[in-house]
This record gives C-alpha cells, structure tokens and sequence, in this order.
C-alpha cells in the first residue's frame, strides 16, 4: 500500500516535469485567477458565479480559444477573509502570473484587491462585492464592477418604493458597511423622490444573528407602515423565516433588497413568506425571453440546477474579457481595457453596457412580490416592474462627486 | 434618542416572553457548559461545535424521516447523536488527560472544535442548511394583541421542564449525588470505592446532550451553517461567568439576564440593542466578580 502511493508520487512528478516545458512552448493562454469565498454560506453565490463563467470559457475553448489562446482559470478560498484574499491575489499575480483577476463576494476584499491591481496594473472584475466605492469614490482604470452595488440597489427599491403609498418607514439592518449602505443609498433616494416620507425608527442587528423574532416583534409594535429590510446574504433566509412566524408580511409590508432571489427562497421552499417585496437583476424564469432561456438550459445541462443571480455576473465576465480580447485584436491588458470601456454585450438579461466612465455594468433591477407558482416547489417573484440599467445606476455627476472627494 | 411612544406594556410584555424563549435556548445550552465546568473542571471549548453538529443531525434525521414525526423525532435523536459521540471521545481521548495540567484540558478542547468543524465539512459540506417547522406549529397566535410565534410557546413550556430535569437529576438520583460530590473532592469520592471515571463520563455525556439539544432546537429558526457555534460558545461562556462557574442555577440566572437585557434592548433602544446584554455582563462582574451565585471553583 505504501509502496504504491509513493510510486504515485514518483509519477506525478516525473508527469509534471515532463509537462512543465511543454505548456511553456505551446501558445501563450490566457490565465485568468478568482478569488472568492468557496466555504461557508457565501459559496451558495460564489459557485454560481464560477459555474457561469466556465461555461462561457469552455464553450470559447471548444470552438479554438480567443485570437488562438485558449483561456484557463484557477481558484483560490478566501474564506471571507480580506488578508486571505489579498495574499491570495498576490500569489495569482506573482506565482501564477494570472493575466486577469476576478471574483471577491466580500467588499472589503474587493477594496484590497481593487487596490493591489492600480499598482499591478492587471485587469480586475468584482463579480459579488456589493459595495459602491469599487466603482464610485475608489474607481479606477483597472477595477471593473460586473454586479449591481449598494447605491444602484437603493436606487432601484426607491424608485420601487416610491410607487407605493407608504410613508411611516422602519429601517432594519445588518449593523455592518453593506446593511448601512444599502440602507443609506435607498433612504436618500426614496426621501428625494418622495419628500412626505418619515422615518419612525431603526433596529441594527449583529451579522449573522441566529434570531430575528424580538427584532420584529418590537418593529411590529411600533406599527409603521412598511419596513425596510437590509439584510444580506444568508441572513435572508433565517429572517423570512422568523418573518413567516411572526407572521410580519400579513401586517406589515416589508421590503428586502434580495428576498425574490433564488438563493433565499430556494431553501424555504414552500414555506417562505408571500407578499415580500424584493428585487433582483436576475431570475432564471424572468424575463422569458429566448437569450434567458437558451442560458437556463444551457447551465442546467452542465450542473443539473438553475442558474442564480451568480451565474449572470460570471456569464458577462467571461464575455467581457472574450468580446474585449477580440475586439482589441491582440492580447494586451491595457488595450483590453479600452477595449471594454462602453461595450454592451447581449446578455439573458438583455443588452448590458460597461459605462465608460466609471466601470459599472449597467444591469436591469427586477422588483417583484414573493408569491406561489404552480409547477414550483419554492416561491417565486411575481408582478415584475423593470428598473433600467441606466435609471438604478448612480448618476456621472454622483460619481464625479465621490471621486472628488 | 428618544423612547418611542410605542413601547407599551402589552409590547414590553411580548417582548419579555420572546425574550424568555431565547432564555430557553441559552439556559440548555450553557448548563450543560456548566455541567462540565462544575464536575469534570473543564472549560469545554468544543461546547459550541457539539451545538452545531447537533443542528445539522436534526436536520438530518428531519428530512431523512420526513413528516412532522420525523421533526419531532429528530429534537429527541440529534442530541442523543451528540451524546453519542461525545462519548466516544471521553472514553477514547478525553478519559485518558484528567491528571494533566489545565491548559493542557482547555487546548484539547479547543482541538476538538477544530476536528469537529472539518467532520461537518466532511459528512455535510460547506453549504449551509435550512430546516422548516411542521406545519402544526408554524406561524403564530395573537397574544396581547400582537402576534406570538408558536414554537417561542414550545420553548417557553420546555425551558421548565429541562431546568426540573436537571434538578432532580443533580439532587434526587444516585449518579447526581456522587457526581456533586466528585465535583467537591474527587480523591474522597474514588476512596469510597465508586468508579469515578464512568461518573465524569456520564456527566460529560450529559452535558453534551444539552449542547446536542440546544442545537436541535435552534435548527429550524435559523441557518445550520459552520460555525454557528462561534457566538453560542461565547454567549455561553459569559452567562457561566456572571451565574457563577459550575453552578447551574447561576446558568439559569446568567440566561435570563443575557435574553431579558436582549429582547428588552431591542424594544426601548433598537439601534444599539447589540451592547445590552454585554452591558449586562459588565455590570454583573464589576459587582459581583466571582458570579452572582456560588461558583464551585
């Protein structure tokens, strides 16, 4: 038994030997690095991201690579920690020598790396971090934000929000730089385009609280007239789980940036609340369109489930850097980048745009209420009203001024 | 910041009995933590990994039975699981260290939570898990006018019944006297001629059970997810400190200060209800620092 395990070793070795020139003299590929998040809850996003990024990659691999380069990737777990993630960063760029960096679900990560990559000078594509600094106040030439952000999301639900006839608002938080800034970024809005509107009070819960109920039992209490819920990631499910229990969407309507996605209501299944209002840039059955469900079945045949949120920001990613590549007719970094600057992509979602100016893929925003489907074993997002790209996006003036700063 | 006008009585009182079912929660689990303290002198770090394991078996055993029997067979199985293994490793590991040091005991325990994180990884996976109510005892009632959820009426009748079930195992059976004894003198209690080492072992056990329950429990209100055991553990630890290390009943009184001084936080001063509790514990220690009730050290 031992012998053998060693003689395994012996031939691994004399393989990779073997193997090591010879990748050196074939064409030069095109080697692209992700740093995520791939334990813990937030893999239910992160793999997704990945999952849909391969696709693409495999599919252009298939068909002889991108100007004769084949693309290759390789992972690293920053287990959702920032000095993880930015050591990992640097051994992609110095060992692996990565062409491209991509992923980082946490925003303090994608800070650090938006960071390493202005001195290194390499291609970064933020495929989850949420926050708005990456293409707002510490934009630059080479980070790229393929997701939505905090101030486009608050953008989009006030917009949503403003529709509706509420005026005595609760605000109620994860007690950390996303709850806040969503919640900030959507307060502002929804104040600008509905003056009348109040704040009655707010809850801040720690990160990862196990129990929601005496948050909503004392919001409930105070009776306004809708809630606003910044809560994210996993934190959704055990919250509308409490929520369902206390029954607070039969009293209190309450919205919750992503209470319609995939993510969270998968894993309730038919118990999820309904009438949550929530919004999204992606759903797997919206909008019907061929593109979108080309690309489900597509990502269903590859991985046996549907695609989240996750896959659509892989999915661009990968063609971003494809269409850039080829666009730019030579593998060159800095002409990729000019390049991508102002693309629009066909995408499931419709055609996406990477504004020039500030490196923000402009995607749609979907709000809708959580509601029973036939044919579904889970809730899904009904009465859908499109936010444009363009429209949930922050303005070039908003971004001029935090780059000012 | 001023006291909302909303926090009336029939509120403050809603709030206490939620609070009180997360009492019921803290309660389980920090007496079995101190349990062990108070018997086997051992600060059991692994306490909030045993938690965890025992949300993920119940989650386990729940969707493998399936059905409301199998929810409520899998409260009952998932500890006794817990139990399970935790005397597998007492008898294996954990038996063998009693004579070394204290640091000694305190870093095999932290080894274990280690150990015990990569065996969920292995048998689970790194995805988190969600487990819902049977439909019996989902969604709520209206108590006071406000609505009260069904499973924090559960926790509020089990709560009791544990805390009578760990009185009259400490006070009116064998295995509980000897173990209070053992807890005194050890070396008196061997000179009897009782075996002290299947009496540490069913303490341990027992403790663990309690971890294993606290775990079962919690798995259908929130995420089963590594690492769950993170803040229990430490919640844990502080309501033995302020109750008093080794004393169950300063368990109970730490529980109740720690989910009162929480859920009524919440209710009076919702933007910095986080630093209640922990307001709570300061204020303890620096009155009484050795614990509210006789610690056992």
């Amino acid at each position: 038994m031992k012998k053998q395990s060693w003689l395994a070793i012996y031939l691994c070795a004399a393989l990779a030997l073997m193997l090591a020139p010879g990748a050196a003299l074939a064409a030069k590929t095109i080697k692209v690095g992700i740093v995520d998040t791939y334990s813990g809850p937030p893999s239910t996003y992160t793999n997704d991201v990945r999952d849909g990024f391969k696709l693409e990659v495999d599919k252009i691999n298939a068909a002889g690579g991108v100007l004769g380069s084949k693309i290759e990737f390789v992972t690293r777990d920053d287990k959702f920690k920032v000095d993880l993630g930015l050591s990992a960063a640097k051994e992609l760029i110095m060992r692996e020598g990565v062409d491209i960096l991509m992923g980082t679900i946490n925003s303090a990560t994608a800070l650090a790396v938006s960071d390493l990559v202005k001195n290194e000078k390499i291609p970064f594509f933020a495929t989850f971090a949420k926050t708005d600094k990456l293409s707002g106040e510490k934009g630059h030439r080479y980070v790229f934000q393929i997701t939505e952000n905090t101030a486009s999301a608050g953008k989009a639900g006030a917009v949503g929000l403003a529709k509706q006839k509420f005026v005595k608002y609760w605000i109620a938080g994860d007690d950390y730089e996303y709850g806040h800034a969503l919640a900030e970024d959507l307060w502002k809005n929804l104040k600008k385009l509905k003056p009348e509107v109040e704040l009655m009070g707010q809850s801040w819960w720690k990160v990862g609280e196990p129990d929601f109920t005496p948050y909503i039992t004392s919001i409930l209490a105070a009776k306004p007239d809708a809630v606003i819920i910044a809560t994210g990631g996993a934190g959704c499910v055990p919250f509308l789980k409490a929520a369902k229990a206390t029954g607070f969407n039969d009293k209190v309507p309450f919205y919750m940036h992503t209470a319609t996605e995939l993510s969270t209501l998968k894993p309730l299944g038919l118990d999820a609340p309904e009438g949550v209002i929530g919004s999204s840039n992606y759903f797997f059955y919206y909008p019907a369109t061929p593109a979108n469900k080309a690309f489900v079945e597509e990502f269903k045949k590859a991985y046996g489930r549907e695609p989240k949120v996750g896959a659509l920001y892989g999915y661009l990613t990968a063609r971003f850097i494809i269409e850039g590549y080829k666009k730019a007719g030579a593998l060159d970094k800095e002409k990729l980048i000019n390049a991508i600057e102002g693309m629009t992509l066909d995408s499931p979602v419709g055609p996406v745009t990477l504004r020039a100016e500030d490196h923000q893929a402009l995607l749609p925003m979907y709000m809708g209420v959580t509601k029973k489907a036939p044919g579904y074993d889970f809730l899904i997002a009904g009465d859908i009203v499109t936010i444009s790209g363009q429209d949930a996006a922050p303005s070039l003036e908003d971004i001029k001024k935090a780059r000012a700063k | 910041m001023e006291i909302a006008s909303h926090i009336t009585l029939a509120a403050l009182g809603q709030q206490i009995l939620v609070g009180l079912s997360r009492t019921t929660i803290l309660f389980i689990v920090s007496s079995g933590l101190s349990l062990i303290l108070g018997v086997l002198r051992i600060p059991n770090v692994s306490h909030g990994s045993l938690y965890m394991i025992g949300a993920f078996a119940t989650y386990s055993v729940a969707t493998l039975i399936g059905g409301t029997t199998g929810f409520w067979l899998a409260l009952v199985l998932a500890p006794l699981l817990v139990a399970l293994l935790s005397l597998v490793v007492e008898r294996g590991l954990f038996c063998h260290l009693y004579e070394r040091e204290h640091l000694m005991l305190l870093l095999f325990t932290f080894s274990l939570t280690l150990v015990f994180g990569d065996l969920v990884k292995l048998v689970w996976g790194s995805d988190f898990r969600s487990l819902s109510l049977p439909p019996t005892i989902q969604g709520s009632f209206t108590l006071l006018g406000l609505p009260f959820p069904r499973y924090n009426l559960f926790l509020l009748v089990l709560g009791p019944l544990v805390a009578w079930g760990l009185w009259f195992l400490t006070n009116r059976t064998k295995i509980g006297k000897i173990a209070r004894a053992a807890a005194v003198d050890r070396e008196m209690v061997a000179a009897m001629g009782i075996n002290v080492s299947w009496i540490f072992a069913a303490v341990f056990c027992i403790g663990c059970f309690l971890a294993g329950l606290g775990g079962a429990l919690v798995a259908p209100t929130q995420n089963i997810t590594q690492g769950m055991g993170h803040a229990i553990i430490m919640e844990g630890f502080l309501i033995v400190i302020i109750g008093g290390l080794g004393n169950i009943w300063g368990a109970l009184l730490g529980a109740l200060i720690f989910g009162l001084t929480d859920a009524v936080g919440i209710l009076v001063w919702p933007q910095f209800a986080i630093v209640f509790p922990y307001l709570a514990v300061v204020v303890v220690l620096l009155f009484r620092p050795r614990g509210l009730l006789r610690s056992t050290w």
